[in-house]
Order: structure tokens, then sequence, then C-alpha cells
């Protein structure tokens, strides 16, 4: 038993792409490996929108930012947005085309389903062997798990026999995707639901945890599912918001107070609740067509007053 | 055998009497440099006088060094002994406030807290501040990082380690006045490489580690804390038989214990949160129970109050309950800005 040379650690830790460069520099290089990162949001915040770009970028070179990988997709929550993955591919397939001249990088994205936690511990059982011998020339390099939140959701009554069989299994899982994203190098990314936040502010500082002090998401007042011990099984947490900005003078479609139309946009944000390697941070981000991007929020500021 | 019967000087003989070491067993258990201290001479006459004093105990036989023998101090001399271990900073000194100076050696320290609030961070900061060099108020030791949670991330040690690095040049530029050239010979790489990390994914490996500890230490004498992050992780699954993992919880903390006394090296565990259930509502509590409770010397609990990070000592033998601010900051643990906030609202 001989403890690890540090030095030989690459540095940094390898990170998988997001496949946006803001969203990279946000993270530090992208989702690091060897450790699980969890996104949580409400639903519609984009989720599964980043999840199915990170399954196409982990394929990117490590030149690239990527992992040089295949990737695996477990969803519990169904039915599998497909359409959605196909429109992403073309546009990724267009934006390297070298790369993939002659392979489809949906060739290198694994989809299973899962139906429980115990139907999940199975299946995480069952892709050793896929881990060590993998099918393609391209090893598996990133689990994402979307969502966990409904696994856990439907099964456990509220009641403390319940709830302690419950944690045992979030410590199951995760003790095993920390094992095998050790011996693998996997990168691994786990979905996570919200739940409205009830009860009084103080209340809040025994239980807050992360760096907010409280998570608005459509302007309601939500906090992360599955308490506090799931968010002891995660190495880093974050957040993805959505909030309603009425637009101002800007635009120039001030309200007149006569029942006139207001714009109002959706301003998206990423925030990072803990991690142990980045700072308490946040970044607005968009989803369109080719996928989510980040926003430099200075950059709009200035082509708003360009504008005006 | 008395002191005034060594064939010593004069003075020298009154300098023993007068700072309290009139039988040669007093003398048997002390050091040079502490009883040059005591003395006031140099440490080359105490270090005769010691001399002296132990041939003529050996002469003499039957009396002198029984206190070695026995294995026995009396708590005079523990508190002399305490009184010269350095402890390791925190690098907020706030935190070193309320802990009396620092982490202390000797003791199993545990922290616990929410996830997020800092834990790691503070035990990759111990790992790093361990390795200060006695210079610089340090004890220019090693770490070892055990590690069960996968949270360890080396670019942030080597962050915390420039920042350390930094605060050393700053130190130096402030003591001479920026005349001299920097002395600090170390490279943020250095501390990388006297962090011992073991990377552990099992309880039977946990287990393992630390039996295995002994043995590593003895080899590797410099290593002067033992950070488990966390103590907790591979303890809560798994386990139908509570009362096996009571006591291997327990057998675990006495080998840490005994570690930390033999070695003279302090012993951090991180420890999580969990929620309770009693009398019908739940409650925070730190995770594996309440006879793991007894298991520590000392306890630190960290919380969020509002917006600020907090460190409560909860249990402490030395120290009183006190809480103190902090913050995480890019360079690592650092004092809470918060008070200068205050004032510029204000």
């Amino acid at each position: 038993m001989n403890p690890e040379n540090l030095l030989q650690h690459p540095l940094p830790t390898p990170k998988c792409t997001t496949g946006c460069p803001l969203i990279d520099r946000f993270l530090s290089g992208g989702v690091p490996t060897n450790s699980i990162t969890e996104l949580v949001s409400e639903s519609g915040c984009g989720k599964t929108q980043l999840c199915l770009q990170l399954l196409l970028a982990a394929q990117l070179p490590t030149t690239l930012g990527g992992l040089a990988s295949s990737s695996l997709y477990l969803h519990s929550e169904f039915p599998f947005p497909f359409r959605r993955l196909h429109q992403l591919s073309l546009s990724f397939r267009s934006s390297h085309p070298s790369l993939f001249a002659s392979s489809d990088p949906l060739d290198r994205i694994f989809v299973h389903p899962l139906h429980s936690a115990e139907h999940l511990l199975d299946v995480l059982r069952r892709i050793d062997r896929f881990l060590e011998h993998p099918p393609t020339l391209f090893p598996l390099k990133l689990i994402i798990i979307d969502s966990i939140a409904a696994l856990f959701r439907s099964e456990f009554e509220n009641k403390p026999s319940d709830l302690k069989r419950r944690s045992v299994l979030f410590f199951k899982i995760s003790s095993k995707l920390k094992l095998q994203a050790k011996t693998f190098g996997l990168a691994v990314v786990v979905t996570n639901q919200v739940v409205d936040f009830v009860g009084s502010s103080d209340g809040m500082n025994g239980l807050r945890v992360g760096n907010l002090g409280s998570l608005y998401s459509s302007g309601r007042r939500v906090c992360p599912a599955l308490g506090i011990s799931w968010a002891n099984c995660v190495n880093s947490r974050l957040f993805l918001s959505r909030n309603e900005e009425v637009l101002g003078d800007e635009s120039g479609l001030v309200e007149t107070g006569s029942g006139d139309f207001v714009a109002v946009q959706t301003k998206r944000h990423i925030h990072v609740l803990f991690a142990p390697h980045l700072p308490n941070s946040s970044c607005e981000y968009i989803i369109v067509r080719e996928g989510v991007f980040g926003v430099e929020r200075t950059a709009t500021d200035l082509q708003k007053r360009a504008i005006k | 055998m008395e002191v005034s019967r060594l064939p010593l000087s004069a003075s020298q003989r009154g300098k023993l009497i007068y700072a309290g070491y009139t039988s040669l067993s007093s003398l048997s258990s002390v050091s040079s440099s502490e009883l040059a201290r005591d003395l006031n001479v140099s440490e080359t006459e105490a270090l005769e006088i010691l001399k002296v004093a132990s041939y003529s105990g050996w002469l003499d036989g039957t009396s002198g060094s029984h206190a070695i023998v026995n294995g026995a101090q009396t708590a005079w001399d523990m508190l002399h002994e305490e009184e010269l271990l350095r402890r390791i900073t925190t690098s907020s000194a706030d935190l070193d406030d309320i802990l009396g100076g620092g982490i202390s050696c000797k003791e199993v320290t545990e922290i616990g807290g929410v996830p997020g609030i800092g834990k790691t961070q503070l035990g990759i900061q111990l790992a790093v501040n361990v390795q200060i060099p006695a210079n610089y108020g340090g004890l220019g030791g090693k770490a070892i990082y055990i590690d069960t949670e996968g949270s360890f991330m080396v670019e942030r040690v080597l962050q915390i380690a420039e920042a350390c690095l930094e605060d050393m040049l700053d130190y130096d530029v402030l003591l001479h006045k920026g005349v001299q050239a920097c002395q600090v010979k170390m490279q943020p790489k250095d501390f990388l490489a006297n962090i011992y990390y073991f990377r552990i994914c099992s309880y039977t490996e946990l287990i393992a580690v630390i039996n295995y500890l002994e043995k590593f230490i003895s080899e590797h004498k410099d290593v002067k804390v033992v950070i488990v992050d966390s103590i907790t992780f591979h303890f809560r699954q798994d386990f139908e038989d509570m009362a096996l993992r009571t006591r291997l919880l327990s057998g675990m903390a006495l080998k840490l214990m005994k570690l930390a006394k033999k070695f003279t090296l302090a012993v951090i565990l991180l420890n999580q949160v969990t929620t309770k259930y009693s009398e019908g509502s739940f409650h925070l509590t730190l995770a594996l129970g309440d006879s793991w409770s007894h298991a520590c010397t000392s306890r630190l609990i960290l919380y969020w109050n509002s917006n600020e990070r907090y460190a409560y000592i909860d249990k402490s033998p030395s120290l009183r309950s006190a809480s103190s601010p902090y913050s995480v900051t890019g360079r690592g643990i650092r004092n809470s800005t918060s008070n200068c906030k205050r004032i510029k609202m204000m």
C-alpha cells in the first residue's frame, strides 16, 4: 500500500468540455473527471440540454478539451429526447467536419433506461466489464444519470425507516460511481430536481447547503431534492436557474401603466453551489438550436449600450 | 540522588536548584534546549550538565531515570511539553484565536459541517500549512491525506500552496524591510511532493490504511498531520450490523489517537452532517452517532450564519467554547472580510 505521487497527477485534472468556451471558462475547463458533478434545476432550465451536449462534446479529442471517449446516458425520465440529440449531433458534426467525416457521433453514445434505484445499482455493476473492455475504439469516459431524483421520488415515503433505506442507497450508488470514476478516469454527471422550499428564512441557517443563501427559480424559492444525505454524495453541485426579467428602458418598451405589453426576457444562470475547485460564481447562458451557450454579461451590456 | 551532590560548579548547582531541578529524576526527561532556557545558560553548557547528571545517575544505579522506566510523566512535565508544541495554523487569525493558536498536535480533531461549507478546503489548507518551515513559525512537516470522497483536487492544492508561498515572501520582505533577497527556497510543486495521498474506495481499505499508518509514519517521521476526508463516507452504506460499525469505528479512533500521541502529530477527521430523528422532529447533527462523539479529543463544527461561514468549538478539553467567522477565498482559508464590508456600508 503506497501513497500516490501527486506530482504525477495530470495538472490540471482532465476535464470534459461542455462545448461552449464561456461555460468551460466558468467551470475552469469543464466537467472534471474522477468526480461526481451534479446539475440541479427545476424542469425546463436546460439540464437535459446540457447533458446531451456533453454526450457529444466528450467525443472531441483531448486537444479540443474533450475526453476522446464514448459516453453513456442513463435516463429515468421518459421518453429519451432522441430528436433533440439528433439535431444537436448535426450541428456538432458540421462544426467539426474533419473529425466526423466518416463516423456518426451518435454511434458513440450509449443509452440505457432506468426504472428504479436498485436497477441503477444493477446497471452500474454490469458496466464494469463494459468499462474494462470497451466495444469501440473509444473507451467510455462519461456517465450521465438523468435524473437521479426521479428514481427516488416515487418509491420512498417520508417516514424514518424509508428515509434510512433511501440514504443507504444514496451512499451505495455514490461510492460505486466514485470507485468507477477513479478506476477508469470517468466524468460522472447526475441531474437532480428541486422541491419548493417551505419554511422560515431563519430555519434555513442550519440546513443551508452551498454558496447561495437561497435559491430562486421562476420566482419560487426552491431547494435541491433528496435532502442533505445526497448532498454529501456528490463532489460538486451546480444550480441552473431561470428567472423572468422585465426589459426596461434599454428596449424602449416601458410600461405606460395603461395595460400595455411588457417585454419579458427569460434569463438563465448557472451557479456554483459548491465545488472543491471552483469559487462562488455564476454565469448567464442561453439555449438555442445549436445547444447551450454562455453569455458574457459585460459584452451584452456593451451591445445594449451601443444600440441605444 | 540530590542535584546538590552532582560534580558541578557551585553556580550551576545553584541555577539548577533555583530553577526547580532538585532531583536527578527531574533532569532525566528534560531536553538540553529546555534546560538551557530554564537555567538561562547556553545550550552546550546545558548539554554538559545533562551529561554529568546522566553519568552520575548511571553510577548511582538505583535512583535516577525511574520516570522513564515507568513511562510515567507528571502533569507538570506534560504542561511544559504542551507549551513547547507548535500548532498548525489555519491561515485565519480569528480561527487560530479560538483554537488557541491553531490545530494542536498530539490530538484528534474532528471537523464537521454541511456540504460546501469548506471542510475539504480546510483539510487541504492544513496539509499545506503543516509544511511551513520552522523559521516562519511552522512545523516544517509533511502531511498524509486520506481521501475517501474524491474531492481532493491537485490544482486547488497548488493554488493554496502558491498563496502560502506568497505570504511567506511578504513576511520576508516585512522582516528584512526588503533589503535582503527572499529566502524561501520552496516551490509550489514541493508542497505536492510532501503530501502523501491515499485514495480510498471502501471501508475495508480505510481500515487497512489506518492499520498501516503506524508502520508508514515510523518510516516517515516528519509526518506531522494526518487528514481523513471524510471518516464518514464509507460507513454510511452497507452496515446492517450497527454494533459492528461502532466497533470498527472506535477501533479506528483508538489507533488514530495512539498515532497522535506516539508521533506527536495532529489527526484531523472530517465528518458529514446528517438529520437526526428524535422526539418527533428532525434536527441536524454530526454523522456516525453518539458513541462516535467520544472518539475525538476536540470537535469543531462549521456552519452558516446568514451569509458568513462560522466555526464553533463544540468539544475540547482545554479550550472554551467559542465561535468565529472565517471565509474560503481563492487563496485558501482566510479571515472573514465582512467586518470591512460593514464599515464600508456605514
